[in-house]
């Protein structure tokens, strides 16, 4: 009787899962017909990353300048943020880099990006402030600058953007306010439930992860004899198998993931992404002919560690203080785990199915096929070679509710059918599909 | 049948089961985002078979004149219809307008686009009253700056959509606004204006208008795009000879706003007018530009600045826009900057006159004049100043007039969709008679 309980779980987070994703709206549009600035903030624990983006042609008529140095000097002295009680905090003003934008009804122009790390008094406040911010807008007085917050752990905001406010001039007398930041409470409750999110919209818009997953899964329902996939096995042991391919997945990419947040260490992106690509690859030869029969866990395990590496880009980028990365780790393969569960979930019976079709080979032969030319894009894109392959493959992660819909009929499919055919079994007697 | 029934609650089963629930679940999950998306699709659905009443020249002069056409245009609609142009004459539909190409998500009114030809024949009947004879100004520069947005339209590819996000969210053109801020805290009254606009708009428009709607659900065609059928125009109040109300018409580059009260004009601005590209030729092969009368008697102006005159009306700001444009009410600025006019020649003072009639030349003639008058005697308390350069030919090249009464500002900026180019944006406000000074700020 734990078998049906374990289902309904699986049925409820299928409900659940989805209907968390619906739920994440799509940042704030703006527009305006001259470009504006775009100040994002990134809340750390005692310090607050701004991150600039000017539009060139108000900035220098601004500044006077676009010379970096002498922006630098420009920056810092127009950022000026302040504790609740008047001390100032500190401003380093670090990377400026010059890139093209378009915003809503502005066309194509150039920016000016930048960073600056804002660093308040010891001991005081980093979620509330006083940014008297006046970049551009002290002397292009029709110019604004939208600030937001685009990652505020604490607050339980890993993407997207909510706005603090605007900064612009008062007309009537022609200053400038600064702008009151609240940035309210922040807990490690919010930042812990916003990984769970974070974790499993990452394997489910991370098309590449869960390609690796589902072609190792394609052929567990399968015997191999001598070098080919031969006739099903039971029911029982392919969910086994799965079982045993998705836990040794999961524990691969939890340890890599683990000690490359914790230890600190940082692997090179492009290796990591391209031996995520070969993976897919050896993945979808093992799917036409099994070159490692019986080892898929193994297999899972390892290559698990490569994705698990891939997996603490996410989380090196978020710069967390070490409490923050223990509870962001646990909260992050939380949610890849729940969203994987519900994924391998819904494919089961999709993959037992085929392995009964008479169509079944060619099925597993096209899928890996069609795997593996994904596989073989990302590897030349990852490798330095762009090519539309990659690209293709890519967007798909951006289309996870037709992903999620055509699991799911492809699910009902196969019960529907699976019914039938013991349907028929039952009335003829006959033994219509072996079950091996 | 008995053994089948028991066979299928067989230990064996349950695992289908469970993956059954678990998939029409998601199912189900992603049919209705699917669905809630599809809803979001912009969808023009207009009843166009309204042909009524052929349409009367309008009876009467003056503000009788603007009623009767205004009543003659009422009687050509369909009561759908006249729902989207007949609106409260609130504070949020007053000053819910917008220089942007945001179609009708930042304006209120029916789009010209959705009417009939006799319907749209009406309006411009109403239009021709209200904005005067004057040639380049009032109703013939608004025309031409419809023609002007078809020009952005076919230079766009058909009248593509360079705005998408400002067709169906009115929240984006809140933020686009984030300007009626003069408020401690933007992000609120932006979200003011954008709560009012989409609640105090009728949206009873026929089946098939978009749940998600607003006001922008009776959008024209495109909704967020160029061409001159993405105009509105709309009545807030009745009109009448007798009552408060006010016309709107506006678009991409236009927004015309004249408010009427007992009979008189009480109000013939806030005017915005704009225009990319500045010259173009129209069908029949003329060369058209819509803002040469306002750029020319500005230009004309700032030439006549002697060395020392220039130093006084130097601005110290820089501009890229104008400042009191869309959401800005009320909010001039508390010392005049500039030159005092008092200051000037005879000879300048005529050119500041002239270089504001074209925009007060935006309400019918008679009133027009009157206005002109009362501007005439303040010139003595009026302001000329000007920031960039004085050729206005450069982006940032920018001139203000601002007097007890009159503010207009007149400024160049880089081209939007001719980039190579610069393009301009005007506005015309009175300190105390904008929206016929029924509302403070």
């Amino acid at each position: 009787m734990r078998t049906p309980s374990l289902f309904r779980l699986l049925a409820g987070i299928a409900v659940a899962v989805p209907a968390t994703f619906l739920l994440l709206g799509a940042s704030p549009a703006s527009a305006h017909p001259m470009p504006h600035s775009v100040v994002l903030l990134d809340v750390h624990d005692t310090s607050v990353t701004a991150a600039l983006e000017l539009p060139v042609t108000d900035l220098q008529t601004a500044a006077g300048t676009t010379d970096p140095v002498a922006l630098r000097t420009y920056l810092t002295a127009h950022i000026r943020p302040v504790t609740t009680d008047g001390r100032p905090w500190t401003v380093t003003v670090g990377d400026i880099a010059m890139s093209r934008a378009e915003q809503t009804s502005t066309g194509p122009y150039s920016e000016v990006t930048a960073t600056a790390v804002l660093t308040p008094p010891a001991g005081a406040d980093v979620r509330h402030f006083t940014l008297d911010y006046d970049v551009i807008v002290h002397q292009v007085v029709t110019h604004i600058a939208l600030v937001s917050v685009r990652q505020d752990w604490a607050a339980g905001q890993t993407a997207g953007a909510s706005s603090v406010g605007t900064v612009q001039i008062d007309i009537r007398s022609m200053t400038v306010p600064p702008l009151t930041v609240d940035l309210g409470k922040g807990s490690a409750w919010r930042g812990f439930v916003a990984m769970v999110h974070l974790g499993g919209e990452h394997i489910l818009t991370g098309t590449d992860h869960l390609l690796f997953l589902m072609i190792l899964l394609l052929p567990a329902p399968l015997l191999a004899v001598r070098g080919r996939w031969r006739t099903p096995v039971t029911p029982r042991t392919a969910v086994t198998r799965i079982g045993r391919t998705t836990l040794a997945f999961t524990v691969g990419h939890s340890i890599a993931l683990a000690v490359s947040a914790l230890g600190h260490v940082e692997f090179p992106a492009w290796p990591v992404e391209a031996f995520i690509a070969a993976s897919i690859l050896v993945g979808a030869v093992h799917a036409v002919r099994p070159i490692f029969p019986g080892r898929e866990a193994l297999i899972a395990g390892v290559f698990g560690l490569g994705h698990g590496m891939a997996f603490s880009f996410t989380l090196a980028e978020m710069q967390l203080s070490t409490g923050q990365l223990a509870l962001s780790l646990l909260g992050f393969n939380l949610g890849i785990e729940l969203v994987q569960l519900l994924l391998v979930a819904l494919a089961l019976p999709g993959l037992l199915a085929v392995a009964r079709l008479r169509a079944g080979a060619a099925l597993r032969v096209t899928g890996a096929t069609v795997t593996a030319i994904a596989a073989t894009g990302w590897l030349a894109d990852r490798l330095g070679a762009p090519n539309p392959v990659a690209r293709a493959a890519d967007s798909a992660g951006s289309h996870t509710t037709p992903m999620l819909a055509v699991l799911a009929a492809s699910a009902i499919v196969a019960v529907l059918w699976g019914a039938r055919t013991r349907r028929k079994k039952d009335q003829t007697g006959a033994v219509a599909v072996s079950p091996g | 049948m008995i053994d089948e029934t028991s066979r299928r609650a067989a230990p064996t089963r349950r695992p289908w089961r469970g993956f059954a629930i678990g998939a029409v679940a998601a199912l189900l999950i992603g049919g209705g985002y699917a669905t809630a998306n599809a809803a979001t699709v912009n969808g023009k659905t207009k009843d166009k078979t309204a042909a009524a009443p052929v349409v009367q020249p309008p009876r009467g002069t003056g503000v009788a004149a603007v009623v009767n056409a205004a009543n003659a245009f009422l009687a050509t609609l369909t009561d759908d219809q006249k729902a989207e142009v007949v609106l409260d004459f609130s504070a949020a539909n007053a000053t819910a307008w917008s220089n942007l190409p945001c179609g009708g998500t930042c304006r209120p009114g029916i789009g010209l686009g959705t009417l009939t030809d006799t319907q749209l024949a009406a309006a411009k009947v109403v239009l021709k009253a209200a904005q005067g004879t004057g040639h380049s100004t009032g109703f013939d520069q608004a025309m031409q700056i419809l023609q002007a947005d078809d020009i952005l339209a076919d230079s766009q590819g058909s009248g593509s959509d360079p705005a998408p996000t400002g067709s169906t969210d009115p929240a984006a053109t809140a933020s686009s606004d984030p300007s009626a801020t003069a408020t401690a805290d933007p992000s609120a009254t932006a979200t003011a204006t954008a709560t009012a606009t989409a609640t105090d708009v009728p949206t009873d428009i026929p089946s098939g208008t978009p749940p998600s709607g607003g006001p922008g659900g009776g959008g024209g065609p495109g909704g967020g795009g160029y061409g001159s059928g993405i105009y509105f125009l709309a009545f807030l109040g009745t009109p009448s000879a007798t009552g408060t109300w006010q016309l709107h018409f506006g678009g991409h580059h236009l927004a015309v706003n004249l408010t009427y009260k007992a009979g008189k004009v009480a109000g013939a601005s806030p005017y915005f007018v704009g225009v990319e590209p500045t010259s173009f030729t129209d069908d029949a092969g003329a060369t058209v530009q819509p803002l040469s009368i306002m750029h020319d008697g500005m230009l004309k102006l700032t030439s006549s600045l002697t060395a020392a005159q220039q130093v006084k009306a130097k601005l110290a700001a820089s501009f890229s826009d104008v400042l009191i444009g869309p959401g800005k009410d009320g909010q001039f600025p508390t010392t005049k900057e500039g030159i005092s006019v008092r200051e000037l020649t005879p000879a300048q003072k005529k050119l500041v006159l002239a270089a504001i009639h074209p925009w007060v030349a935006v309400v019918d003639d008679a009133t027009a004049k009157q206005l002109m008058k009362t501007y005439e005697s303040e010139l003595n308390q009026t302001f000329v100043s000007y920031s960039g350069g004085l050729g206005l030919d450069t982006h940032g090249d920018y001139v203000r007039i601002d007097g007890p009464g009159v503010w207009i500002e007149f400024i160049c900026q880089d081209g939007v969709v001719f980039r190579d180019q610069i393009h301009f944006h005007t506005v015309y406000r009175d300190h105390t008679r904008d929206y016929g000074g029924e509302f403070t700020f």
